[in-house]
């Protein structure tokens, strides 16, 4: 790991003293009170989108929103489900999250099975995409 | 008869491994820690003495498994056995299996641990001494209709504990007999994952209480004494995030009965060494909670108010060397709080953030305390608690505390795992926190969506990460170097 470095810059006409560091492909910086953390491909990129919210963004693919052990499946494919109807329960250290349909509609496919050791972002439940009336 | 301990082996990891280290190193003992494959890259692995593997990442493979520990602490020529808290630290069997093996167990006996430790026993033992409890359910029988037919009987709200748990695993509140199975079961399935026992309880849940603990310590010929109390009422999901001592909210009265509570149950289970009696206060009244067989995560708020060192006084009580002087007389002198540093994201409702430690700055200051487990280069995992530093301060009065506090944190800054620092800060700042009439259901009330998102840096990321490429020096970015010890003085300047 690189050592952090300081460095200043000009905020409307005040120099500001920043802290920052690379880890593990994320650009980390300080400035004032605050602690920011960009993806270094979307910095190459250009796009000032917040490494957190490239996460899916379709609410019928549910993915892992952390790493963790799926404990309890509630739903199985072909399954028509309500909107916040509980689909599964994921642990990780060692507390339970219970993941939620964010739509009214009908289980397409399960990815996993209880037991298994998830990455971040795993896709683990495809639901049918919402039909709009 | 005097134990003779040179050489101590330490049950845990993180913080409290370190904390353990320290005070052993102060008393002039090695240290052993026993530790997971997952945390060759700790600090604790890097101060104690020894080191010794005993399995694979998952607990209850290597932190909850018995046979491993005692078998490493034997191995390594260990004549103690440090548990910290969490994993084993209340798991009577360990401390037989202690004993057993001819290892010092530094903490209460086996048989105290039972009797106060077993969640339900001690409820049998306050019940009759006649000490006030709150109404509930810890029968034998488990089976889910029994459990449903007990909360309809004690009334809505009621929580659900693991028997042997602590630390909010395991604890679900049911507030509609709809989701009652639901929440049963899943307090099942974490209680069993945690401590390995499926057995919980059921209690009355207390709407606008504060949550009150005191530190009692019984002396190697079981004189047991208390070291006045601590406030906790700021949680989330029944998990401490901010303690302080004292409390806020005690008369002298009410604290003089509390006091002698705590220290009655302690002497009826032939307490010795470290342990915390907790209690509920609401409306005037108090009810004896629980009582936590071991140190607390919070034990430093009540070491710099009173002026002792807990661990170092439980290794010399294991020791059979510590005995209450009727001259130590010992009153609590200012305020202090700790705020515990979990790695989370604030701005996504605390979900757990893992990865590689980078750099690490915390302020040090005049009566300013960091217990911090993991340094630059290290990697936090999903497997274990996500708390990663405590920082405690000490001050003469409350209100100073928290200005220092939140002072400490501001400048306090972790890169490479997000933390809730910024959620802390606002906690600190919060009216009800800082008037100290907060109860248990603060967070749940003011912060039950986290906090909104951080403000966007006023220069675009991608600005300024071309400014940082040019700052680096020559070289460095291909190579890997340690963390300066401080790098906002030494560290290149550009622009």
């Amino acid at each position: 790991m690189n050592a952090p470095v300081n460095f200043m810059v000009e905020i409307n006409g005040i120099e500001k003293s920043v802290l920052a560091q690379i880890v593990d492909q994320k650009f980390w910086f300080r400035i004032g009170n605050q602690t920011f953390c960009y993806d270094l491909t979307e910095l190459n990129l250009g796009s000032s989108a917040r490494n957190n919210k490239s996460l899916s963004k379709s609410p019928h693919l549910v993915a892992a929103p952390m790493p963790g052990k799926i404990t309890k499946i509630f739903v199985a494919a072909g399954d028509l489900i309500e909107k916040t109807q509980a689909l599964l329960v994921m642990e990780a250290m060692k507390m339970e999250y219970t993941l939620k349909a964010e739509i009214k509609t009908s289980v397409d496919k399960i990815n996993v099975k209880v037991g298994d050791q998830v990455a971040l972002g795993h896709l683990l439940i495809e639901l049918m995409p919402e039909v709009k009336s | 008869m005097m134990k003779s301990i040179h050489r101590v082996a330490i049950a845990n990891r993180g913080e409290v491994a370190v904390r353990i280290i320290h005070a052993c190193e102060e008393l002039g003992l090695e240290t052993v820690l026993l530790h997971s494959d997952a945390d060759m890259n700790s600090r604790a692995y890097r101060l104690a003495t020894k080191s010794i593997c005993i399995g694979p990442a998952p607990t209850a493979e290597s932190y909850l498994n018995i046979t491993a520990n005692i078998d490493a602490a034997i191995a390594a020529g260990a004549d103690a056995v440090h548990p910290g808290f969490g994993f084993l630290s209340e798991n009577a069997d360990f401390a037989h299996a202690c004993e057993k093996a001819g290892l010092v167990f530094i903490g209460p006996s086996s048989d105290s641990i039972r009797l106060l430790g077993d969640k339900i026993s001690f409820k049998n033992l306050a019940k009759n001494a006649g000490l006030p409890l709150l109404p509930g359910y810890e029968g034998d029988d488990q089976t889910i209709p029994t459990l449903l037919a007990e909360v309809e009987k004690i009334g809505l709200p009621v929580i659900v504990k693991a028997a042997a748990g602590g630390g909010g695993r395991g604890m679900k509140l049911i507030r509609n007999l709809s989701e009652a199975k639901e929440l049963i079961e899943s307090a099942q399935r974490e209680s069993k994952s945690a401590f390995g026992s499926e057995k919980i309880f059921l209690e009355k849940y207390l709407e606008r209480a504060k949550h009150i603990e005191f530190q009692i310590f019984g002396d190697c010929t079981g004189n047991v004494k208390h070291y006045f109390d601590r406030e906790c009422s700021v949680q989330r999901r029944h998990q401490k995030i901010i303690e302080e001592a004292t409390s806020p909210s005690l008369t002298d009265d009410l604290r003089r009965q509390m006091a002698e509570v705590a220290c009655t149950i302690a002497t009826i289970g032939n307490y010795r060494n470290a342990g915390t009696v907790e209690f509920l206060l609401q409306d005037g009244k108090f009810y004896l909670l629980e009582v936590n067989t071991r140190l607390q995560v919070e034990h430093p708020v009540t070491e710099e108010v009173m002026g002792v060192d807990l661990v170092k006084l439980q290794i010399l009580t294991a020791a059979e060397k510590f005995v209450f002087s009727s001259k130590d007389v010992r009153f609590p002198k200012g305020h202090s709080i700790e705020c515990r540093v979990y790695a989370e994201d604030p701005y996504k409702n605390g979900m757990p953030s893992t990865g590689k430690i980078g750099t690490q700055i915390w302020p040090s200051g005049p009566r300013r305390r960091f217990e911090y487990g993991f340094e630059s280069g290290d990697t936090i995992t999903a497997h274990y608690d996500p708390m990663i530093a405590k920082v405690i301060v000490w001050d003469e009065t409350r209100a100073r505390a928290i200005q220092k506090m939140i002072h400490t944190l501001n400048q306090s800054i972790v890169f490479g795992v997000h933390t809730n620092i910024p959620y802390l800060i606002e906690i600190l700042n919060h009216a009800e926190f800082q008037n100290g009439s907060m109860t248990t259901r603060f967070i749940e009330t003011y912060f039950a969506d986290g906090i909104s998102a951080a403000a966007e840096p006023t220069l675009a990321p991608a600005a300024l990460y071309k400014k940082f490429l040019v700052s680096v020096p020559s070289g460095t970015l291909s190579k890997s170097s340690m963390e300066s010890p401080s790098p906002w003085n030494s560290a290149w300047r550009g622009i």
